[in-house]
């Protein structure tokens, strides 16, 4: 199943995990799966409306999404995930 | 610019590389990079292109030199606690290499001063703390039409890339907008590991010292994602956003706007420690109030490696991630103080305590650690 690796801003709401697999036919049901496994995490991943909070962007396999096709590319079980914050620390 | 011989020798070590050369050393020599920020990437930044003989060096900063930097802002010693940072870096890096020229600009840097600061540099180099002066840094060099040497970090986690709108994506096709006010911790917050600085800063005068003798690959359209924990490097691929508001084909930002309230926070990542007037209450008042209100309840919102650091006797912890969750754990009728390290993410727990209909919060101004200095030295400050 395809792989997401998680930022540090997040391990503390996944159980410390930087990287998991989760069974997921796309991105948007990767997050929400994300969200429903770990419900702490809901908060900081998505907004209100459900959708991905801005501040973060999605990799699939070395690409970002919107140059595949947005959060419904669908995933196939050897994808590599991964999930960026912005981070502004210097 | 030709070389001395005193420089000949002293950068010998480029003379040999083919890449560089007696040409290239010149044409370090006769190159200018201004850098952002002498924190913890400004630091190795700052060192390593002063080393290899940039020939003009800008330091912006309008900080000052504290204790807790010095745990990863190696350009700084414990000598110059309390100084200008632009000053203390300016004299190591003078020690280090007395035949350049390093400019130190003590000022913020803002939408009313970057243009003038920046306008003569071949290079900037973004080793800020804070969005607002990430956004302005890329709008800056879009606007200029410079090569923005990018990196952040926090915690394990480190980023770097080179965004030159001219030949690739800028900031803003990465992250078109700033997070929200408070999701996203600053390395006050939440930490960073010093010698993270170093990997993405050494990262950051590679590029730098690439684009300036114009050889190799710079980073451009490639971002470096790095794991110290996992020591992993990713490169992820990054092209310009059609729809990018500054360098896209229909930009509407034309112009520096006012960065601060684009992110809506402000351009430093000091804990402010006030949630305002009508919310705070000191370190002084909290301790008498103690004596005449045994009822009070103290809600202690850091994560709990924290506590073992410095803690309020009696105090209930709930970390601020986990607030939203466990609001039903607390009585809203009861009187409440909420703190944290120094006021910070307090603020944050009170604004959501607030909006859950409780009405008897306060924040403790400046957290435990003002706790610590105002009332209780046996506590260490962090």
């Amino acid at each position: 199943m395809p792989t997401v690796r998680i930022p540090t801003a997040l391990k503390y709401y996944v159980d410390n995990h930087s990287e998991m697999d989760i069974p997921a036919s796309s991105v948007t049901e990767l997050l929400a799966a994300l969200a429903t496994r770990y419900p702490s995490l809901k908060f900081h991943l998505l907004d209100s409306d459900g959708n991905l909070r801005r501040h973060f962007t999605v990799f699939v396999n070395g690409e970002h999404i919107r140059d595949l096709n947005g959060l419904d590319i669908a995933l196939g079980p050897d994808d590599k995930i991964i999930l960026l914050a912005s981070a502004a620390g210097g | 610019m030709e070389l001395t011989h005193e420089e000949i020798l002293r950068y010998s070590r480029h003379l040999l590389i083919p890449e560089v050369g007696l040409r290239g050393q010149e044409k370090l020599k006769a190159s200018s990079a201004l850098i952002i920020g002498t924190g913890g990437l400004g630091s190795p930044v700052a060192l390593y292109l002063a080393a290899a003989g940039v020939g003009r060096i800008g330091l912006v900063d309008y900080d000052v030199v504290d204790a807790s930097n010095l745990q990863r802002q190696v350009i700084h010693s414990t000598s110059a606690v309390g100084q200008l940072k632009v000053e203390s870096a300016k004299r190591r890096l003078l020690d280090l290499n007395p035949l350049i020229q390093v400019d130190a600009y003590n000022e913020p840097f803002t939408s009313s001063n970057a243009i003038k600061i920046a306008k003569d540099y071949d290079v900037l180099i973004d080793c800020t703390d804070n969005f607002p002066t990430r956004y302005l840094t890329n709008d800056l060099c879009v606007f200029l039409g410079k090569p923005n040497v990018y990196g952040s970090i926090y915690r394990f986690d480190g980023q770097a890339s080179v965004f030159f709108a001219k030949e690739g994506p800028c900031y803003r096709c990465l992250f078109p907008e700033p997070p929200p006010p408070g999701l996203v911790p600053s390395c006050a917050e939440g930490g960073v590991l010093g010698v993270l600085s170093a990997t993405i800063g050494s990262v950051q005068a590679t590029e730098a010292l690439k684009i300036l003798l114009g050889i190799g690959s710079p980073l451009v359209g490639k971002l470096l994602l790095y794991n110290a924990l996992d020591m992993s490097f990713d490169f992820v691929t990054l092209k310009k956003n059609p729809k990018c508001r500054v360098c896209g084909p229909n930009a509407d930002v034309t112009e520096l706007i006012d960065y601060e309230d684009f992110c809506g926070v402000p351009s430093h990542d000091h804990d402010k420690g006030s949630a305002g007037a009508d919310w705070d209450i000191s370190a002084l008042d909290l301790h008498s109030r103690l004596d005449s209100t045994p009822n009070l309840l103290l809600l202690d919102v850091r994560e709990p490696h924290e506590l073992v650091i410095s803690a309020l006797r009696g105090a209930t912890n709930i970390p601020l991630g986990q607030l939203a969750a466990r609001l039903s754990e607390l009585d809203s009728a009861r009187e409440m103080v909420v703190f944290c390290k120094s006021g910070t993410r307090s603020t944050r727990a009170l604004e959501l305590l607030a909006s859950a209909g409780f009405k008897k919060v306060e924040n403790l101004k400046g957290g435990i650690n003002a706790w610590a200095r105002d009332v209780d030295a046996s506590l260490p400050i962090y």
